[in-house]
């Protein structure tokens, strides 16, 4: 039974919306009090998902962040073993650097780099994952966001359909 | 779609350097593209582009000038595993349910799998140990293919794949040892502790999930990121170096003290092979290397390294079944493999 994210106490029985420190969209599950007290509203649901119950883990993370590109959790990568896109190793940046480390004892590559394709490659990266977020937060409705990002990609030459 | 099951890789032709120990060295690279999910999320017309794209970057290469190229149906279960025996694809991508497409040269010496577990796996394959060449050769592919692809890379993590664990390089590097010496003076398992030690993988002929058989062994390194493609190499040939030397030391042990026991081992090996009449893909490889050792130690000078490496693939399963053009149940294997070891061994 998963507890509330915030007291840690109440089983949560409320799913609601709210920005984290980056200013990113987080899900979280909150007891009835807890989300009365913080004037939060949420969707109630009676039945919380087995995927999201884990009590060690009472504060929000992004276990419950998805890829914007491919809509890959972090929980799911974890059950398979596999990330879905390139844009993965964006959205899950400081969980892999954990592991990748982990595994390999580095975060730095030292290797080959696409000889003719290097800048290329690093700025397909950057555009892929700035439109994943323009996807994102036209999805979340935070239209200033999506502006902002629209208007980057225009200045970097990048125009996108919206 | 031709397959030619009679003439097996040039790879397996003892020609390269230690090839007494060192059976083959293979360099394997992945890839994948940036703007398309990674496979395991891929849909089958995102599966379909990426088949087609890299077909055609292949054909622009002018690679398939020099090999072949197959999609989809012979790739599948139960034909895909002729290419499993060769060492040209993975289990998984012949099991796998994605549309697929499979790139060899004609001396299988280069080989590219596309949508497997990323989209591009190629590898090259050479005799003994020879990392130059076969390193050379998939560098090469490697250099044209990004040429046309947009290749998913990160200047701090190197080469992006669906599995962190081969981020970075994105490159195995794998050997294959015959090891019999060490394996009859029982030190074998001091010596693959020490390689465990050093932080390199050890397994089967067949790679992953395979089990050691005839005495041979795949070493490949395990760490992609952190350090360079030439210095993993360094280290995996340093290794594979102090490993033949153990092994010669092993061998010339057993000839000096065992003599007349190893070939008492050997002759009966060949004898059996030569004799009989049912035999099994396992029992004929166990054989197959000791009678390899045989020759490689002097013993049995009527062989040669290579017709035993041969014969190593083509007693498989799929690989018989496509040589002898029938479709056979295991038992009606054992019997034709038992026949096609008779005709290929006699003197």
């Amino acid at each position: 039974m998963k507890l509330c994210d915030f007291c840690g106490k109440n089983p949560a029985t409320v799913l609601v919306k709210v920005l984290d420190k980056e200013g990113n969209a987080v899900e979280i599950m909150v007891c009835a009090e807890c989300g009365k007290k913080r004037g939060l509203s949420g969707v109630e649901k009676t039945a919380p998902k087995k995927e999201e119950a884990d009590s060690r883990q009472p504060t929000a993370d992004s276990r419950n962040f998805t890829c914007p590109s491919c809509g890959m959790s972090f929980s799911e990568f974890k059950r398979r073993g596999r990330l879905g896109c390139a844009n993965c190793y964006n959205t899950f940046e400081k969980e892999l650097q954990q592991l990748i480390r982990r595994i390999h004892g580095s975060i730095r590559h030292t290797g080959k780099t696409p000889n003719k394709g290097r800048k290329k490659a690093q700025e397909r990266l950057e555009l892929q994952r700035l439109r994943a977020e323009l996807d994102a937060a036209i999805k979340e409705e935070d239209y200033e966001r999506a502006a902002a990002i629209r208007d980057l990609l225009r200045e970097t030459g990048n125009e996108v359909d919206t | 779609m031709r397959l030619i099951p009679e003439k097996v890789g040039a790879w397996l032709l003892a020609t390269g350097p230690e090839s007494d120990v060192v059976i083959s060295s293979r360099v394997r690279f992945a890839r994948n593209l940036v703007d398309v999910p990674f496979p395991v999320r891929m849909k089958p017309d995102e599966e379909e582009r990426v088949l087609e794209t890299v077909r055609w970057v292949l054909k622009e290469a002018g690679y398939l000038k020099e090999g072949l190229f197959w999609e989809n149906g012979l790739l599948n279960e139960p034909e895909g595993f002729y290419f499993v025996e060769r060492h040209l694809a993975s289990q998984d991508f012949v099991v796998g349910k994605r549309k697929k497409g499979l790139f060899a040269s004609s001396d299988e010496t280069l080989s590219l799998m596309i949508n497997e577990e990323d989209h591009l796996r190629f590898q090259a394959l050479a005799s003994g140990l020879d990392f130059a060449t076969a390193f050379q050769k998939v560098a090469a592919m490697d250099e044209k293919l990004e040429g046309q692809l947009a290749y998913a890379f990160s200047n701090d993590l190197g080469f992006l794949t669906t599995c962190p664990s081969n981020v970075g390089t994105g490159m195995r590097a794998s050997v294959l040892l015959h090891l019999p010496g060490l394996v009859l003076t029982q030190e074998i398992e001091k010596v693959l502790r020490g390689v465990y030690s050093i932080g390199l993988l050890i397994r089967g002929m067949y790679g992953e999930g395979s089990e050691t058989r005839g005495n041979l062994f795949q070493i490949s390194n395990k760490r992609t990121l952190g350090q360079s493609e030439t210095e993993i190499i360094d280290v995996l040939t340093g290794v594979c170096r102090q490993m033949i030397e153990y092994e010669y030391k092993a061998r010339e042990y057993l000839m000096h003290h065992l003599r007349v026991e190893i070939e008492d081992k050997v002759f009966r090996a060949l004898g059996t092979l030569r004799g009989a009449r049912i035999i099994s893909t396992e029992e004929a490889t166990e054989l197959l290397t000791t009678v390899r050792l045989g020759v490689t130690l002097g013993i049995i000078n009527e062989l040669k390294l290579s017709e035993v490496s041969q014969l190593l693939i083509l007693i498989r399963p799929a690989n018989l079944q496509v040589l002898l053009g029938e479709k056979l149940d295991e038992a009606e294997r054992d019997e034709r493999r038992a026949t096609l070891i008779r005709q290929k061994l006699v003197r």
